[in-house]
């Protein structure tokens, strides 16, 4: 026989019920969240008490002080608050830019198409394969529409493109020619062909060591030097083939790290399948790895949308060259700032709706249990 | 010797290095149609590299390997035959996260097959309810136990009507009270005839199911013997001490 031991454990417990009052609910996570100690408390106030006191500053100039109809800009000369008149008299500029006025709806058709085409997109009512073929559609009479000679509608040379059509315009080209190219190098990367494989890190790693501009200035200012002239292209095109090869070296680095992330089973056993190298990357390595990347894919193809701002320093107007050029108006130069606030919401309302897709698709893979078993 | 086509696999003398290591030393082995082959031995004895060059999923510098009548000579077409014989089932399930359990069965007899649709689906319903997951039809991996996955992973294989069942340590990932539906599935699988090459640590299954145990060590093989014979009378030390080991882990 042995000695009882000291250490003890009881037998049996209380039937389930709830926690005790108090440790739950809104007042009690007020509470945790900000004033759980004086120190919590002291940054909570001095916080609120800032913020306070910009959206009453902010308020009063932008509302209660504000001049939101002035003729010839005379109202605005005497007024302390913003000067919101100067997008009622330009907004055409700025959306459009340089196209002819009259031809205008064009540029306000294709605006629709794509945010009536966004939104359907974010809403996942239709099935990947028919969203895509809509952004084709969309893509294709964005085109249509700015270059117009059908359809009874005048021809318009790319000079004159601009504003958020534009801006659209060189977005999507770069988005749906980078996306491929990037997955193209991020394969070929891994390829067993030393050659492809040389090919793809030269080319990721080359752009990668470029700023923007210079590939811009390249593409736009300097090829054309170097070609003979049947092979001189519009300078849009161009331009849009240096930002889609520029995508491309960025995301394809992204869609590198989704492949490392796959576990090396996935593919011996597609292998083991029988599977040739194409049907296994496309059915089994590419929807993993790409669900993989998701997140640092919407972060390039967020910075895709904004660096189209750079073709405004080749004389292209997309929506911030656009508003330059509205705002030199002796009338309203004055009034800049409210000008770029403008854009600033139009690139903010974009930007932040397409981060917030990007958001829901990940959750989205989350919550159908398909993450890479280890 | 019989004929080599009475053979379903069949090597000769292979061997196989990783850099300088020589992890396949001159292994010879052949599996009859309908008979089962359980390899053991202790980690890194090689069993594992010698199961994956059976499909192909490993290469090896020399030797000659023969599966249903298909030597491997290194062109895609010879690999691709091979695979085509041959279904393999892995410790870690590798299904396919991102497809249903449906999608996971009749993926490669759709794409590497090019059967239609339909009868794919057919013949996948069929073997679920083989391995008794019919209610799991449409789930995702993710949403399966490890038990589940593993047969799901073994019906996968069977989808291609393989000559040879390929079994690389299958119940090993697995929690204890898992083991026993799948090695369940296994043993039915042997009844049935098929011809199976298991790598397993579980002797039991091996004493019920295999007609041959081949026991490895350091990349060569040390004993093989009817699992009577190798349970009862190992006649290595080498073997001794191995089925010592084992029987003290269990």
């Amino acid at each position: 026989m042995t000695e009882a031991p000291a250490s003890y454990a009881t037998i049996g417990g209380a039937p389930a019920r709830l926690p005790p009052l108090g440790s739950t609910g809104f007042l009690a996570r007020l509470h945790k969240r900000y004033f759980a100690t004086p120190l919590m408390s002291i940054v909570t106030i001095v916080l609120a008490a800032i913020t306070v006191w910009a959206l009453a500053g902010l308020f009063r100039w932008a509302i209660w002080d504000a001049v939101w109809y002035a003729p010839e800009g005379a109202a605005c000369r005497d007024a302390a608050g913003a000067c919101w008149a100067v997008i009622a008299e330009k907004y055409r500029v700025m959306l459009f830019g340089a196209f002819p006025y009259q031809e205008q709806w064009r540029g306000g058709a294709i605006i629709a198409l794509w945010l009536v085409w966004g939104v359907l997109t974010a809403t996942n009512l239709f099935a990947v394969s028919l969203r895509l073929i809509g952004w084709l559609i969309v893509f294709i009479a964005t085109i249509a529409l700015l270059q117009g000679g059908i359809f009874g509608m005048p021809h318009v040379g790319t000079d004159l493109w601009g504003g958020l059509p534009l801006t659209f315009l060189i977005f999507g080209g770069t988005v749906a020619g980078g996306l491929p190219l990037a997955i193209l190098l991020a394969l070929g990367r891994r390829s067993q062909l030393p050659a492809i494989r040389f090919l793809s890190v030269a080319t990721i790693e080359c752009v990668r060591g470029i700023p923007l501009l210079v590939v811009l200035f390249f593409a736009a200012l300097i090829l054309p030097l170097f070609l003979p002239d049947q092979l001189n292209v519009d300078k849009l095109v161009r331009a849009e083939i240096g930002m889609i090869i520029f995508f491309a070296a960025y995301a394809a680095e992204v869609v590198r790290g989704g492949l490392q992330a796959l576990p090396d089973g996935q593919e011996e056993a597609a292998k083991a399948l029988g599977l040739s190298y194409w049907q296994r990357m496309r059915k089994i390595v590419l929807p993993q790895a790409l669900a993989i990347s998701i997140p640092a894919l919407f972060n390039d193809i967020i910075r895709a949308f904004k660096n189209t701002t750079f073709f405004s320093i080749l004389g292209l107007f997309d929506v911030l060259g656009a508003t330059k050029a509205a705002l030199q108006d002796p009338n309203w130069v004055r009034y800049g700032l409210e000008g770029y606030l403008f854009v600033f919401l139009l690139y903010f309302l974009i930007c932040s709706g397409m981060s917030l897709y990007g958001r829901s698709l990940e959750q989205a893979n989350a919550r159908r249990g398909r993450k890479v078993e280890r | 010797m019989t004929a080599q086509k009475d053979f379903v696999v069949s090597m000769q003398a292979v061997n196989k290095w990783f850099g300088k290591h020589h992890v396949l030393r001159d292994v010879s082995l052949g599996l009859a149609a309908g008979e089962r082959i359980v390899l053991c031995g202790p980690s890194g004895s090689g069993k594992s590299t010698l199961i994956r060059c059976i499909n192909g999923l490993e290469g090896f510098q020399e030797g000659t390997l023969t599966v249903c009548g298909a030597t491997l000579d290194g062109t895609q077409e010879r690999l691709a035959e091979v695979r085509s014989h041959t279904g393999m089932v892995f410790q870690n399930f590798n299904l396919f996260p991102h497809l249903s359990v449906m999608d996971n069965l009749t993926l490669g007899a759709i794409y590497a097959r090019g059967e239609p649709e339909d009868a794919a689906t057919e013949r996948a319903k069929g073997l679920l309810e083989r391995v008794q997951l019919t209610s799991q039809t449409w789930k995702y991996p993710g949403q399966l136990s490890g038990g589940q996955r593993q047969r799901v992973a073994i019906a996968r294989a069977l989808m291609l009507e393989p000559e040879v069942m390929l079994f690389d340590e299958p119940t090993s990932a697995l929690d204890p009270e898992m083991v026993h539906e799948v090695l369940g599935v296994m043993e039915e699988l042997a009844q049935s005839g098929q011809s199976m090459i298991v790598v397993t640590h579980e002797m039991g299954f091996a004493r019920r199911v295999s007609d041959l145990v081949v026991f490895m060590d350091q990349g060569e093989i040390v004993e093989a013997a009817p699992p009577e014979t190798f349970f009862s009378a190992p006649a290595t030390d080498r073997a001794r001490g191995f089925l010592g080991q084992i029987s003290h882990a269990t």
